[in-house]
């Protein structure tokens, strides 16, 4: 299929956060409790349409495990947009964001557009990271922030959707050389090299949910 | 026909399988050695004069498959096929003077052709088997280097200094593995190509000079030298085969599979108390065919080192019973653990709170362990808590439960699988190592395997940027699981664990692997984040036997070279010290 823009995700956190099951709730609508843990790196894809134009997202969706992020870091490479994720239930996952969003630094380039996302949102009762803290952590750090569901879809459209939405704004603001790939962004047909009046995206951003 | 060699000079060879030799040490002989093959098994003799550097000749045994090239460094070439011809009768190929065809009357080429296809054309036939195992190295030394080469490369316990070991200043070795790749290339476009096909490729003197400078750089290059053939593809014009091509052209020369064992010949390969009677020939033969699943229990603690090759069967079922007390021992460590102690020990719930989230997403698919409240897979999260406690310092990584999960569907029993796996992690455990360094070499490894078995590859993959390898990281890192199903990758398994060519055969897989889609690749000008796609996306569709067997061809055809790629204690190489196979991990988990 053919498309104006290509951008480049990535998907990053701690094991276990629902990475794979955000992924797979984007590009196929359907949440899959039986799946394999990720080892390396997997990959997806889902074309959008923003402002008019067809957009095919290219997602790489990482592993988590500690270990292997002397590797997975290299994954990293000439990414528009990450998803940074952590688990509202576990604690601990929100705890390593600062370590996780100094390696998308170091390893991406720096005009990446991060969106932290605080999934298992529909696990309210076992909440253990407030919407606030993360709201927090996200102004902090100059990130977008939606809380969001594998499971129940909840804001998974939107935070995949939104990241675009910012990144083409950025593009269309002249941020980026766009023919310069190492920011993640290929033109197809239809795109626009350069500078243009063109305007945001459809989708709001930001804001919590289920709190 | 028997090939003994010797030092500084060719010595002798005749039909008899006797020899004078002298001057060398039994260890160094053997390694060279190419032991009794009958002439009846060689199929054709293929003279080499180059220019510049020394003669050698190619044997080509009628399986299809060629031992590396022997060296005569005095000349003697002539004095050789003399003897030869006393023996058999020797013809000369119509289409290449230096082709000389051994008890090959009728219709040379028809027959030259049937048999350099065998291997595919029959599959399963043992009809082709040799009567000698080819042995992997090269044949003579350059005079003078003879011991410090051998001693250099089949030392495992030698210090390991370098990032890798300088090898490649020999000429003759590099030229053999160019050469034994264009042996390599015949497939089924070869029709209307064998005629060029075993011609000398030309290289004149300034190319054989910059070899030699390349070789005292210690590096090789064999892209300079590949040889020109013809092609004749039915939807392709015919064109120019060059370096590029060449990879298109599939190697055919590992041997034909074989169906797997079955119980009636596993009882031949005991004694009557159940000892192994020549493990060799065990290896070997599962290495040409695999197990039958009904078999894999048994045979699969063998070959993982669980139990000994020489223990009888009394011996395996005490060890067993007094192995089920052991892990009985060490589960408790951790069962005994309370919540009010747990509440207390951070590094205990983040393990098992990593192998809870992990036994639930491995192989749910697969019908032993899938379904809710499936105790298989309790079974698993008990077996790598159990193990995290029986190897603290390794612990829990992800990965493992995949490795572990075909062992407890095989062994259906929790001690025994423990116990299994114990012996694959004694190899495979460094690969889990915080540090990744049991990664890194492998994958160092496999970088410098490509860069002797496809230049052009790897001058690709360099210029690219991508000579860390990454994109063979899952490959490696759990040998292949998620790249095949499960029946196959219990049987690739196997394969492996009989180390039988090569300790490291698992990287030849991925060499072969990688040559086989080297001209896609590189035509396609790939990047790195294409690349990995590419490489994640073949999962499912690789041709299992077929990569076997290049992988097997590759790994004859390397030999002592290949091998010299692969640094001591490269996993699954057991540790040089076994003191410094984990380090002690420093942080959580
Ligand atoms: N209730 C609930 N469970 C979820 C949600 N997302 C994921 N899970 C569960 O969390 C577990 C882990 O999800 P994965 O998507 O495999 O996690 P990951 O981040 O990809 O983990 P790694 O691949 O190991 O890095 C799965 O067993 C899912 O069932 C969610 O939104 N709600
Ligand atoms: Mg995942």
């Amino acid at each position: 299929m053919s498309y104006a823009y290509l951008f480049k995700y990535i998907i990053i956190g701690d094991t276990g956060v629902g990475k794979s099951c955000l992924l797979l709730q984007f590009t196929d609508k359907r949440f899959q409790p039986v799946h394999d843990l990720t080892i390396g790196v997997e990959f997806g894809a889902r074309m959008i349409t923003i402002d008019n134009k067809p957009i095919k997202l290219q997602i790489w969706d990482t592993a988590g495990q500690e270990s292997f992020r002397s590797i997975t870091r290299s994954y990293y490479r000439g990414a528009a947009g990450a998803l940074l994720v952590y688990d509202i239930t576990r604690r601990e996952t929100f705890n390593h964001l600062a370590s996780w969003l100094e390696d998308a630094r170091q390893h991406a380039n720096a005009n990446m557009t991060i969106m932290l996302i605080g999934n298992k949102c529909d696990l309210a009762h076992r909440r253990a990271v407030s919407t606030e803290e993360g709201e927090q952590f996200a102004k902090e750090h100059g990130l977008i922030f939606m809380e969001a569901s594998a499971k129940t879809a909840q804001n998974v459209e939107e935070a995949f959707i939104s990241t675009a939405a910012t990144i083409y704004k950025k593009i269309q603001d002249g941020v980026f050389d766009v023919s310069n790939e190492s920011y993640g962004i290929k033109v197809g047909y239809g795109g626009i090299p350069g500078p243009s009046g063109g305007r945001d995206g459809t989708v709001s951003q930001g804001g919590g949910c289920c709190s | 026909m028997t090939w003994i060699p010797y030092k500084r000079s060719w010595d002798g060879i005749d039909s008899t399988g006797h020899n004078v030799n002298a001057g060398l040490l039994e260890k160094d002989r053997n390694l060279y050695t190419i032991r009794a093959v009958p002439l009846t098994d060689v199929h054709s003799i293929h003279r080499h004069a180059p220019p510049l550097g020394w003669q050698y000749v190619i044997v080509v045994l009628s399986s299809g498959l060629a031992h590396p090239p022997l060296y005569f460094y005095n000349g003697g070439v002539r004095e050789f096929l003399a003897t030869i011809k006393q023996h058999v009768s020797l013809l000369r190929s119509r289409d290449d003077a230096n082709v000389f065809l051994v008890n090959d009357l009728q219709d040379p080429l028809q027959k030259s052709l049937s048999s350099l296809e065998l291997p595919r054309a029959v599959p399963g036939s043992n009809g082709t088997a040799l009567h000698s195992s080819i042995s992997s190295s090269f044949s003579n030394e350059t005079p003078g280097r003879l011991n410090d080469a051998t001693v250099d490369g089949k030392s495992t316990t030698t210090e390991y200094n370098g990032k890798q070991k300088q090898k490649f200043n020999d000429p003759a070795r590099d030229i053999s593995i160019q050469v034994l790749e264009k042996f390599s290339l015949v497939t089924k476009f070869a029709r209307e190509t064998t005629s060029q096909l075993f011609r000398e490729s030309h290289h004149d003197s300034s190319n054989s000079y910059e070899r030699m400078q390349w070789m005292n750089s210690g590096s090789i290059n064999m892209a300079s030298i590949e040889p020109t053939i013809k092609q004749k593809v039915p939807d392709e014009n015919p064109a120019t085969l060059d370096s590029l091509q060449v990879d298109k052209l599939s190697l055919v020369w590992g041997k034909a599979r074989q169906s797997p064992l079955n119980y009636v010949e596993w009882a031949t390969f005991l004694d009557s108390e159940g000892r192994v009677k020549d493990s060799e020939a065990l290896r070997k033969r599962i290495f040409y065919g695999g197990v039958e699943n009904n078999l894999r229990k048994e045979v699969w603690r063998i070959l993982l080192g669980y139990h000994a090759y020489d223990s009888t069967y009394a011996e395996r079922e005490y060890l067993a019973s007094v192995k089920k007390s052991e892990y009985d021992v060490i589960k408790s460590q951790w069962q005994s653990i309370s919540p009010s102690q747990a509440k207390r020990f951070t590094k205990f719930r983040e393990r098992r709170g990593l192998i809870e989230k992990d036994v639930v997403r491995t192989d749910r698919s697969f019908t032993y362990y899938d379904g809710d409240d499936n105790q298989n897979v309790t079974l698993l999260h008990d077996i790598l808590l159990t193990y995290s406690f029986y190897n603290f310092d390794l612990g829990y990584c992800q990965g493992m439960s995949d490795l572990l999960s075909p062992i407890l569907f095989v062994m259906e029993n929790e001690s025994e699988a423990f116990w299994s796996f114990v012996a694959l992690m004694e190899r495979l455990g460094p690969n889990f190592n915080r540090d990744q360094n049991g990664m890194h070499s492998q994958l160092f490894a496999l970088s410098k395997l490509v860069e002797l078995l496809d230049s052009p590859l790897h001058n690709y993959l360099k210029q690219a940027d991508c000579l860390n390898y990454f994109f063979c990281f899952r490959w490696i890192l759990i040998q292949f699981k998620r790249e095949f199903e499960y029946e196959q990758v219990m049987y690739l398994w196997e394969v492996f664990w009989t180390h039988y060519l090569s300790e490291h055969f698992h990287l030849y897989v991925c060499v072969a692997i990688l040559k086989r889609y080297s001209r896609k690749i590189i035509g396609e000008q790939m990047d790195f984040d294409t690349l990995l796609k590419f490489i994640n996306e073949l999962s499912g569709h690789i041709d299992l036997d077929g990569i076997i067997r290049d992988a097997e061809a590759l790994c004859v055809c390397a030999g002592e070279n290949g091998e010299a790629c692969i640094p001591p204690g490269t996993p699954p190489s057991l540790p040089i010290e076994a003191e410094s196979m984990y380090l002690p991990q420093d942080d959580d988990l």
